[in-house]
């Protein structure tokens, strides 16, 4: 019994994850008399969840290779930017096909950083936030961007975030799409076993023909990417965007890639973990909301959920080699 | 007659090229020369034991060989082409395979992905690579339980799960199963049983006899001494000494590298 149960966690690291979300969940509820489980706060939840979750992806990809990425906020502030600051006068398509890759060129860049240079990411990545924060405030100058009526009426508007779908944000959708196929090339695919063997053991994966920086410049332009996909989405939903946006989110993606089973040191990720990372986050966000705390002991909150996560997590991983070992 | 002319005539190898040819190999990290000068060569069907204390300059000459560092003068030819790019991807490809003592597996992932790690069999879906897991979990099974793992270790499970020895075996097995031409064995009976060790030997000697060219690293002259057909002995990065196992004894050899390199008994009694 102890045995399988450690077998299950070793293969399924968000195990403790999906556990701690059904306890959240119900907590929750309860402490809220059910609001918390109304239709309106899931939908809420739900849009939320999934631009958080979409850039958390790209940071789970980063830390698999035992990088990691702290520009993704900014990244999304100046790639929303770009998308509303376009939408007006191309149309949201291009404005799309230019922030994401624009998204692209960031990560290409933090990608030349680390894998080129060899600077460490999170100097590279640090270098990256500051700037296109930079960019994004002197960009909007105390201005917000905003989504044009003629804007919110079109299709692909409202297919990236803009609209629903079912009665729910159409950024699940993506999520949904992203979380199946990232975690298809990353469990099923040569790549994904490459990725995954850098950041176990980036000498040893050398010594077998892998291409080492080639993998951390991939993770570190993806993860640009999918940052700046989650910027669009969130501009489209809500409709303006000023120099802040985006700004300390690399810490909820990054918080929501731990609670979710990924290991900063690499090797070890979780996908679906990130994504229940991601709605834990933003649950605990809702419901501070809905006990009408001020939001800003929001951060508190995730910290001390953060480092639980990561005491539950070291503790749970023994548990799980220790079975397996016999002892 | 010196060491170095006989080695030609008493191994029969002199109308044969060499498979890898290292010529005036040196390699320097700032003002520390890890290489000096080397100028060697290794030949098919041949088991060369690579000797030397610590910092001799072993480990780097066989990193040089399997692509993982680049020399800083010198050039290294295989099968009469010269290396003009050095990665491990390159000396795979080409058929040689190392195995060393500190890396070469990946902790975290299961046996099976560890054993196929840089090539993993596909299986196309929609034109798309997906790893063929079943092929993976079947060969590797059948090879590691081959190679005398316990029935226990499950491939799928982590392979961070195995002991020192079993990871050692593993290595080897995957260097072995693959078709290869080369085998570098850094250390390779370090943290072994007597009997895994004699296993080892054993394994070196058929993978010679099946005409691949065998480099067999250690500090042991008198193990190495029983099976190989040539002794090269590094010191302080520079090649000191390149017989054929018959020429010298192991105790005259390893007065040799007692005395860091220089060979007063031997010479004396040539002159």
């Amino acid at each position: 019994m102890r045995r399988q149960l450690g077998q299950l966690l070793r293969k399924h690291p968000e195990g403790g994850t999906i556990t701690m979300v059904v306890l959240i969940s119900i907590t929750f509820a309860v402490l809220t008399q059910g609001n918390w489980l109304s239709l309106g706060n899931l939908q809420s939840l739900a849009q939320l969840t999934a631009v958080l979750a979409i850039m958390s992806f790209g940071e789970a990809m980063v830390i698999a290779t035992g990088e990691i990425d702290i520009s993704v906020g900014s990244v999304s502030g100046v790639c929303a930017l770009t998308f509303l600051g376009l939408a007006p006068v191309a149309g949201s398509l291009v404005a799309l096909v230019a922030a994401l890759a624009v998204g692209m060129l960031i990560g290409m860049m933090n990608g030349v950083f680390v894998a080129v240079i060899g600077t460490p990411s999170l100097l590279a990545t640090l270098g990256s936030l500051f700037l296109f924060q930079g960019i994004g405030y002197a960009a909007t100058s105390g201005f917000s961007f905003t989504a044009t009526k003629a804007v919110r009426q079109q299709f692909t508007y409202n297919l990236f975030g803009g609209g629903d779908f079912c009665q729910v944000n159409t950024g699940v959708i993506w999520v949904l799409l992203s979380l199946v196929v990232l975690h298809l090339l990353t469990f099923a695919t040569p790549l994904g076993n490459r990725i995954l063997a850098v950041g176990g053991d980036w000498a040893s994966s050398f010594s077998r023909g892998i291409k080492v920086n080639r993998i951390k410049f991939g993770v570190l332009v993806l993860s640009g990417i999918l940052a700046a996909f989650s910027g669009v989405l969130d501009a489209a939903f809500i409709g303006y965007a000023d120099g802040s946006f985006g700004a300390t989110m690399e810490l909820s993606s990054i918080a929501a890639a731990v609670l979710g089973g990924c290991h900063l040191a690499g090797g070890r990720i979780s996908l679906l973990g990130t994504l229940l990372g991601a709605f834990m986050l933003r649950g605990i966000q809702s419901f501070l909301v809905l006990l009408g705390v001020q939001p800003q002991w929001y951060i508190l909150v995730a910290g001390l959920i953060v480092v639980l996560a990561s005491l539950a997590d070291r503790s749970l991983g023994r548990f799980a080699l220790g079975t397996a070992r016999g002892k | 007659m010196n060491a170095n002319d006989s080695r030609q005539t008493e191994s029969g190898t002199e109308s044969k090229k060499p498979l890898i040819s290292m010529k005036n190999v040196s390699l320097a990290y700032g003002n520390f020369r890890a290489l000096t000068d080397v100028s060697v060569d290794f030949y098919q069907g041949e088991l060369v034991g690579l000797v030397g204390d610590n910092g001799a300059g072993k480990t780097t000459l066989i990193r040089i060989i399997s692509g993982i560092i680049t020399p800083t003068a010198g050039e290294v030819y295989f099968d009469g082409q010269k290396v003009t790019k050095f990665h491990p991807k390159q000396a795979i490809d080409l058929g040689l395979e190392c195995i060393q003592q500190s890396i070469g597996i990946c902790d975290n992932l299961s046996v099976s992905r560890n054993y196929f790690l840089g090539r993993e069999p596909v299986k196309r879906i929609l034109g798309l690579p997906f790893l063929d897991k079943k092929k993976m979990r079947e060969t590797s099974a059948k090879v590691v339980h081959d190679f005398g793992l316990r029935d226990t270790v499950d491939v799928e499970d982590e392979i961070a799960l195995l002991s020192g020895g079993e990871k050692q075996t593993f290595k080897i097995a995957r260097a072995v199963t693959f078709r290869n031409r080369v085998i570098i064995m850094d250390e390779p009976t370090n943290h072994l049983s007597v009997r895994e060790r004699a296993h080892v030997n054993d394994l070196a000697v058929q993978l010679k006899e099946q005409g691949l060219l065998v480099i067999y690293i250690t500090h042991d002259i008198f193990q190495i001494h029983r099976i190989a057909d040539r002794i090269v002995i590094m010191e302080n990065g520079r090649k000191v000494t390149d017989v054929p196992r018959a020429a010298m004894s192991a105790e005259a050899l390893e007065g040799i590298i007692r005395d860091g390199g220089r060979m007063p008994a031997k010479k004396g009694a040539a002159a």
